[in-house]
């Protein structure tokens, strides 16, 4: 039998390529993670799983970044020797001088290797010259990993962690496969702790099979569909459509990051699950939000959270003399800091200051518009929840362009497009052509905004089901998102962070 | 325990008639203490007990407990 199989054609299969990561919906992944499952299962010991864990993720970042494998190696021995040596250091300033050391070598290494061409774009483009991008392979998920060790510090900083003396807990910690890409940004105290716990429940096993399911749905059904089919055809040339046009296009790619992001970090908390961690919840209905600030504790909220923990909250301090001016720059300052952490690009720069600005604007204007609320009656009714929540999903759908666009000019002609042609007669007709779309999407925030209790009672459903049959609905799920797959595979939007 | 002039403290400013506070008491379980009304609250104590904090003293709470052995520790100095 064996014969029959070309080797070579295995072996150019599993090595290192840029273009093929190994995404978590795709069949080499599937097929690798299933043998894995089972090798954990039959070998049953929880430090030989440690060991096979660190082995698979090695693999699964080379696979997708080759040699660049050593950075974060490094970056891993590295700051797991800091964190030895500032939990060591009595006196504070010396803690301080190690803590400072520790974030210089993160966040050069992260500068370096993320935003060497676009400093360098920028220099040139101020001077005038031309510019020629240095070839430089971007090691996978290092905005990621790296906020991960810097968790990792502050918290030994803060003495709020006393860090593990096992090296391989925290080696696995650092490069484990199922957050390494794109998140979610878990913390060392309580994924360290679940290595040494090794518990898998059934209802972990439910759970991971449901979120796997979820997972396919939301990003290999929902988000590439719309995305390839619609979304991606109106950001590329919008002139070409109606204003009303653009504007699904807008809610599309609301609808399409939200099934991308979400849908991947489903399928990382799933399979993780599977292998007995609990990762960090990552999303919360976002578009439930009734203000900016609430999106951002519903959306993406390992790396909110993490921003608000190290970031905003020691600026605030220091800043606390200043009172509301001293909140309204940290916010600013933090949000624009979260813009330019997803990307080397002015537009994620001003797409993460329009949120630091749409913070403020709220911040400022709150004891007014409460009091608006009072004199009209409203104050915490449905209306105006309801009314909150349409107009802080358009602040965020808005500035979702800013983050999608590939350049100004295609800014510019939506907004133009959206204000000076919008051509409301088109939507019975966009309807009409564009069946699949319009299902996908109403299907698609029909599901966000119905309650929770719909999505549980779908998981309900995985749980009281035996073992055999969880596997078949697994399989089939598999089976009907590649289907529905487009000819190429489409990438996570977050690999790219 | 929680003393209270420092449950007072809290408690006024973030316009509360009663709340029970206790020394595992995290600030966001606290009705109003969210992320930016934090510096609101971390001054009025500083206020009431006309003392100051270093920002890392107060990084390194992590429950009201620790709030209270601190502003102790303050006061004792």
């Amino acid at each position: 039998m064996l014969h029959y199989i070309d080797l070579t054609k295995v072996w150019t299969l599993l090595e290192f390529d840029k273009y093929n990561p190994l995404g978590f919906s795709s069949s080499l992944f599937l097929f690798l993670f299933f043998g894995l499952l089972l090798l954990v299962t039959v070998i049953n010991n929880n430090r030989a799983k440690v060991y096979i864990l660190i082995a698979f993720s090695l693999y699964f970042f080379y696979k997708s970044s080759g040699t660049a494998l050593y950075v974060l190696v490094i970056s891993a021995v590295l700051n797991y020797g800091i964190g030895y040596l500032l939990y060591g250091a009595g006196r504070e300033s010396l803690k301080k001088v190690y803590l400072w050391g520790g974030i210089l070598a993160n966040l050069g290494a992260l500068g370096y290797y993320k935003y060497t061409n676009f400093f360098l774009e920028t220099m040139s483009s101020f001077r005038g010259g031309t510019f020629e991008a240095i070839d430089i392979i971007m090691p996978l998920g290092i905005s990621f990993f790296t906020f991960k060790a810097l968790s990792y510090l502050f918290d030994i900083y803060y003495e709020t962690y006393t860090p593990s003396k096992n090296f391989g807990d925290f080696f696995l910690y650092m490069v484990y496969f199922g957050n390494i890409a794109a998140g979610p940004i878990d913390r060392a105290p309580a994924f360290i702790e679940q290595i040494r716990e090794n518990r898998i429940t059934n209802e972990d096993i439910s759970r991971g099979v449901f979120l796997i399911m979820s997972g396919l749905i939301k990003k290999n059904i929902i988000a590439d569909y719309i995305g390839l089919n619609y979304v991606d055809r109106i950001f590329d040339d919008p002139l070409r459509y109606t204003g009303v046009e653009n504007l699904i296009g807008v809610y599309g790619y609301a609808l399409q990051i939200y099934c991308d992001f979400s849908g991947y970090t489903d399928m990382a908390l799933g399979i993780s699950l599977l292998l007995g961690f609990k990762l960090m919840e990552n999303f919360n209905y976002p578009y439930k939000a009734k203000s900016v600030a609430e999106f951002w504790r519903r959306w993406h909220m390992s790396l909110s959270s993490w921003l608000l923990e190290y970031l905003f909250t020691p600026m605030q301090m220091g800043m606390r003399r200043m009172k509301m001016m001293g909140n309204a720059l940290a916010l600013l300052i933090t949000f624009t800091i979260c813009g330019l952490w997803h990307g080397p690009s002015w537009n994620f720069v001003i797409w993460g200051g329009l949120h630091g600005f749409f913070m403020v604007f709220g911040l400022i204007t709150s004891k007014p518009r409460a009091a608006l609320l009072a004199k009209l009656k409203l104050t915490d009714t449905k209306i105006a929840g309801f009314l909150k929540t349409i107009i802080t999903f358009h602040f965020v759908a808005f500035a979702w362009i800013f983050f999608r666009a590939k350049d100004f000019k295609i800014i510019e002609d939506m907004y133009g497009q959206i204000v000076n042609f919008f051509k409301p007669g088109v939507f019975p007709q966009f309807i009409q052509s564009y069946q699949m779309i319009t299902a996908m999407m109403v299907i698609g925030y029909l599901f966000h905004f119905l309650p929770e209790k719909v999505s549980e009672s779908g998981y309900k459903l995985v749980e009281k089901s035996p073992l055999l049959v969880k596997s078949a609905m697994l399989a089939f799920m598999i089976w009907f998102a590649w289907q529905f797959m487009a000819a190429d595979l489409q990438p996570f939007i977050y690999f790219q962070f | 325990m929680i003393s209270d002039k420092l449950k007072n403290a809290i408690l006024k400013e973030l316009k509360l008639d009663d709340f029970k506070i206790e020394d595992e008491t995290k600030a966001n379980q606290i009705p109003g203490w969210d992320s930016l009304n934090h510096i609101n609250v971390i001054t009025a104590i500083e206020k009431d007990y006309g003392l100051r904090f270093k920002a890392i003293e107060v990084l390194k709470c992590k429950n009201i407990g620790d709030l209270q052995k601190l502003v102790d520790s303050k006061q004792n100095k």
